[in-house]
């Protein structure tokens, strides 16, 4: 198992808020890495920052060996990392089956390897289960089977790290299940997935490292016992909780 | 990082060294150091910059605090000025209460109406529709003025204390319009920064912008907090609108023309800092002024001293941080629609093909014999003109339609192709010129985007209103371009396919199925191209930027294809232009008179190529309405209004005609349930959300704000410039 992604000591500043405090994560191949935490920990400004959506005020991301830092975001992606958002990011006036033969036909600007973008487009279509709906616009479908668009065209970059920001949300406990076997299935395949979600069964039973953010610091890691026992985040989350139940 | 500083440094020298050149170049006789050029450079500058500082800040104001920018505001102002016309020259109201009645009364209500009526429905509108809106509005307001005081009589307004002296200044006189004018900028700044900052309306007019439940906590009422937003907004377009009519006279067209001052401006403050709007403004009132002291354009470049503003425009673009690929803004709207197959946009160029035939032959009965568009020769040559403007139409439906760039200068390239057509192949009927102007005309499309190519979707629309002005203004008028004096034809008869085009009454016919045999083909074109992976990236890159960016699109090079393709286009459709009009005179190309054409378009629905096709009918129905009813006065202004309001009625149907008239036909055919369920799904949900809209319109709380409250809206808004880092506050809990 190698380290395929890294974020090294990362500070993202706005204005006079510290959104994340030298935030250090790793994500190995072939494995589900989790990050959690309270909301408002900076979670989404990491993905951001990985991403390329947000400049770093320091720090350093690398990946595959390479520091990318200063990449664009469209290089990034060209380059294997792929993601999804808390909030959707379909492309709306699209039908669902062009909004993964968009991303499927763009990977020929990097892949040489000869594909035929409608072939896989058809079976990405087939292992979500989007085949029934994919002439459909986008904006019409629910928001749970727009969340699986998301991941579908993500999916069609074949990526190398695979973003998902609160894939869970909008899902029911039926669909939650189907997604985590998707998971299993893909880091099987060798994918590397960073995680985030606030369903903690969800992450407890697909990931196999976890990295917990609190006010922007990484403030454990380990496996998901470890975490578990961890006194800091248990605070972590009780004072999360009692912020929540007084607003 | 020094990258990015770099690029600006390059651009800082590069347009240094133009503007020395173009200033060495252009000296005329005035000396810089006698004091008398100075003073009057200073005087000047000073008061007209005021002026436009008024109007620049009112315009930052109204956007900050309600996140639309209003193209009607010096539209606005123009009216009111004629308003305190009538009452002060026509009425003999004496000034301070015809100027107390004008913008004390009169404004705040047109603000306040404006609010209820469309503002409020543009604040969770897409750009294009925010943009179609209050063009329109601009459009409107143009058109009353011009109808309630007809151009054909001259009005003046007198300088405040016209007839006495003034102040000596040195070795000059500043009249006391002036001296007033340069007080009263400074009152309105102070006031503006009290208002905004100091006073409990002022700081939930800042919270609103971003949040709605931000600004519920400062206690007022999200009606009245952006109610009073928009009246100030007027009130300030009205007093910039009255201080400067006795300099330009009033005429409509220059006072409207102010909305790219108060946009340069603007601009150099970001759209968000009140202070700097007013440097700006003052920034322009010098350039101008100098220019008007020292500067000498030749005769070849008479007009350039109009294209300040633009100028500057440009080069506050170049300055301007390039804009973050925001998340979370996507606008996800309910259309069961499909795409086109091949054979349906076949049938439908046909059809389009027919339908004029038809009526071009007088075969549609109906028409023949009335003057509802009866077919005659001068209805020949303006159906021509309408399908040529049809034409400029396609060209903007991948630009604006799929990749959501909105363009307002491809009237303007139409223009510069038609004028290059007239010099290469024009002149002796070849066609080949054509060609020419076309491959001309793609990059041009594009160097005009690119100064905006990394900015927010707003700077791209200034930058291209701005060029359009430029491009009337100074590209065509130079001789090289258009030769004023040559009035004559400049287009020999062409033969193309065996038929002749000139603007011969014997050929009209001919050219008109010539053009729309040409519309059906790119028509035809457009809907294949919408099929392929070029217009799903445009799509991609219009609907979810940060998402197109993340599966790996380069966003600037798909840009740059479609501006190119769009430029193309115009380019073609401007040797139509010019073939169908023979001749060009210098004023030919207005940058209003492209508006209308980006507007109807719209309206009709401006992803949709048919309805390029349907806008270019709504173009010719506005001289056919007038003269049904028999070409009365108070139409007109038609041509303005017509288009102006309907893109005004966006704000409730911002789909376009095409899209809702296409489902509620669909839901006439028997096997079409799916349209009739989107419609009553659609008519629910409109339902639901005025419902909730009042409910948030009745969230009074009261309770008081406190000091870091401000700070921290301040904060959010991003409105005061300077962070201080001493109250920095570390989140960064363990660290
Ligand atoms: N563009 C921005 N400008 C200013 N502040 C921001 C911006 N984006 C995020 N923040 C702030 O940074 C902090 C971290 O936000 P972030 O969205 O990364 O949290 P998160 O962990 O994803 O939370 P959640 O679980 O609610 O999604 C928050 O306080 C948020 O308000
Ligand atoms: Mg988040």
């Amino acid at each position: 198992m190698t380290t395929i992604l890294e974020t090294q000591e990362v500070v993202v500043r706005f204005g006079v808020l510290q959104a994340v405090s030298k935030a250090s994560i790793k994500v190995e191949t072939g494995q589900v890495t989790g990050l959690i935490g309270p909301n408002g920990a900076g979670k989404t400004t990491c993905f951001n920052v990985i991403t390329g959506l947000q400049e770093a005020t320091s720090g350093k991301v690398m990946f595959d060996g390479k520091d990318i830092t200063n990449k664009s975001p469209f290089k990034r992606a060209r380059m294997g990392i792929s993601r999804t958002f808390q909030k959707l990011e379909v492309f709306g006036s699209l039908s669902a089956r062009e909004n993964i033969l968009v991303a499927a036909e763009q990977r020929r600007a990097w892949d040489k390897s000869g594909f035929d973008p409608k072939t896989v487009c058809d079976e990405i279509l087939e292992s979500t289960g989007l085949t029934d709906v994919s002439e459909f616009m986008v904006g019409t479908l629910p928001t749970g089977t727009a969340r699986l668009v998301e991941l579908a065209r993500a999916l069609a970059s074949d990526p190398k790290v695979l973003l998902l920001d609160e894939p869970s949300s909008g899902l029911n406990e039926e669909e939650t299940e189907g997604m985590a076997s998707l998971l299993r299935r893909l880091v099987a395949k060798g994918l590397a997935v960073l995680l985030v979600e606030h369903d903690m069964s969800f992450v407890m039973g697909t990931c196999e490292y976890i990295h917990v953010l609190d006010f922007g610091s990484i403030i454990a890691t380990g496996t998901p016992l470890e975490i578990q026992a961890n006194p800091h985040v248990q605070a972590a989350y009780l004072g999360a909780e009692t912020v929540e139940e007084a607003s | 990082m020094r990258i990015k500083f770099n690029a600006k440094f390059i651009s800082a020298i590069v347009v240094g060294v133009i503007l020395a050149f173009v200033i060495n170049k252009n000296w005329g006789a005035a000396s810089f150091l006698s004091t008398k050029n100075l003073s009057t450079f200073l005087v000047v500058g000073v008061a007209l910059g005021g002026i436009y500082a008024i109007t620049a800040g009112g315009l930052v104001v109204t956007y900050a605090t309600t996140g639309i920018f209003n193209f009607a505001h010096a539209a606005i102002g123009c009216f009111l000025a004629f308003v305190y016309w009538q009452l002060s020259v026509q009425f003999h109201i004496p000034t301070l209460l015809a100027m107390a009645i004008t913008l004390l009364v009169i404004a705040p209500a047109i603000g306040f109406l404006l609010d209820k009526v469309l503002m409020r429905r543009l604040r969770d509108a897409s750009l294009v529709v925010q943009l179609m809106a209050t063009v329109g509005l601009m459009l409107t307001f143009m058109g009353i003025t011009l109808t309630v005081w007809t151009p054909k009589k001259a009005r003046t307004l007198d300088h405040f204390f016209e007839h006495t002296k003034g102040v000596q200044l040195g070795s000059v006189i500043a009249t006391w319009h002036r001296i007033i004018t340069v007080v009263i900028a400074l009152l309105v700044a102070v006031a503006l920064r009290w208002l905004l900052y100091r006073t409990r309306l002022g700081i939930s007019m800042r919270a609103v912008v971003d949040s709605r439940s931000l600004a519920g906590l400062t206690g007022a009422k999200p009606s009245i907090i952006s109610g009073s937003s928009w009246a100030l907004g007027c009130m300030t377009a009205g007093l910039a609108g009255i201080l400067i009519a006795p300099e330009t006279g009033l005429v409509v067209e220059n006072l409207a023309l102010i909305i790219i001052v108060a946009a340069a401006a603007a601009a150099i403050a970001q759209l968000k800092s009140i202070p700097m709007a007013f440097v700006g403004g003052l920034i322009i009132g010098l350039a101008t002024s100098f220019s008007s002291t020292f500067l000498q354009f030749g005769t070849d470049w008479s007009y350039a001293g109009e294209a300040i503003p633009c100028v500057i425009l440009f080069i506050a673009l170049l300055f301007l941080p390039q804009a973050r690929l925001e998340t979370g803004k996507v606008r996800l709207t309910k259309r069961t629609e499909r795409l086109t197959k091949p054979w349906e946009a076949g049938l439908g160029g046909l059809s389009m093909v027919l339908i004029v035939g038809l009526w071009a032959n007088g075969w549609i009965p109906w028409f023949s014999g009335t003057n509802w568009g009866e077919r005659s020769t001068v209805w020949l040559g303006r159906g021509a003109g309408f399908l040529v403007f049809g034409l400029i139409m396609l060209s903007l439906i991948p630009l604006i339609g799929w990749a959501g760039q909105v363009s307002f200068a491809n009237y303007a390239i139409a223009g510069i192709g038609a004028v290059l057509f007239s010099h290469f192949g024009g002149q002796n009927g070849n066609p080949i010129g054509i060609v020419f102007v076309v491959l001309v005309c793609a990059p041009l499309g594009l160097a005009i985007a690119l100064p905006a190519l990394r900015l927010k979707g707003l700077y791209l629309a200034l930058a291209t209103m701005a060029f359009a002005e430029f491009t009337d203004k100074v590209l065509i008028r130079h001789p090289s371009m258009l030769d004023p004096s040559n009035s004559g034809v400049l287009y020999k008869p062409l033969r193309i396919l065996g038929i002749t085009i000139s603007t011969d009454a014997a050929d009209r016919k001919a050219f008109l199925m010539f053009l729309v045999v040409m519309f059906a083909l790119l028509f035809f074109m457009l809907e294949l191209l919408r099929r392929s992976r070029w217009a799903r990236r445009w799509i991609a890159i219009s609907d979810s930027p940060a998402a197109a960016a993340t599966i790996g699109i380069n966003l600037t090079t798909s840009k740059m294809a479609v501006f190119m393709l769009s430029g193309a286009m115009a380019g073609f459709a401007g040797c139509m232009l010019g073939l169908q009009t023979g001749a060009l005179r210098v004023d030919s190309f207005p940058m209003f008179a492209g508006l209308p054409i980006v507007l109807l378009l719209a309206v009709q629905g401006v992803r949709y190529p048919v309805a390029a096709f349907m806008g270019a009918l709504g173009l010719a129905s506005f001289p056919a309405i007038s003269e049904v009813f028999g070409n009365p006065s108070w139409l007109t202004q038609l041509a303005l209004i017509g288009p102006g309001i309907a893109a005004i009625a966006m704000a409730y149907r911002p789909e376009g005609a095409v899209f809702y008239s296409g489902r509620d036909l669909a839901g006439l055919l028997p096997w079409r349930n799916d349209a009739r369920e989107e419609k009553a799904l659609f008519t629910a949900k409109e339902r639901s959300e005025n419902i909730q809209k009042d409910e948030i319109n009745d969230m009074g709380l009261s309770r008081p704000f406190s000091e870091d409250k401000v700070a921290q809206l301040d904060r959010v808004l991003s409105i005061t410039d300077a962070v201080d880092e001493t109250k920095m506050v570390n989140t960064g809990g363990q660290s």
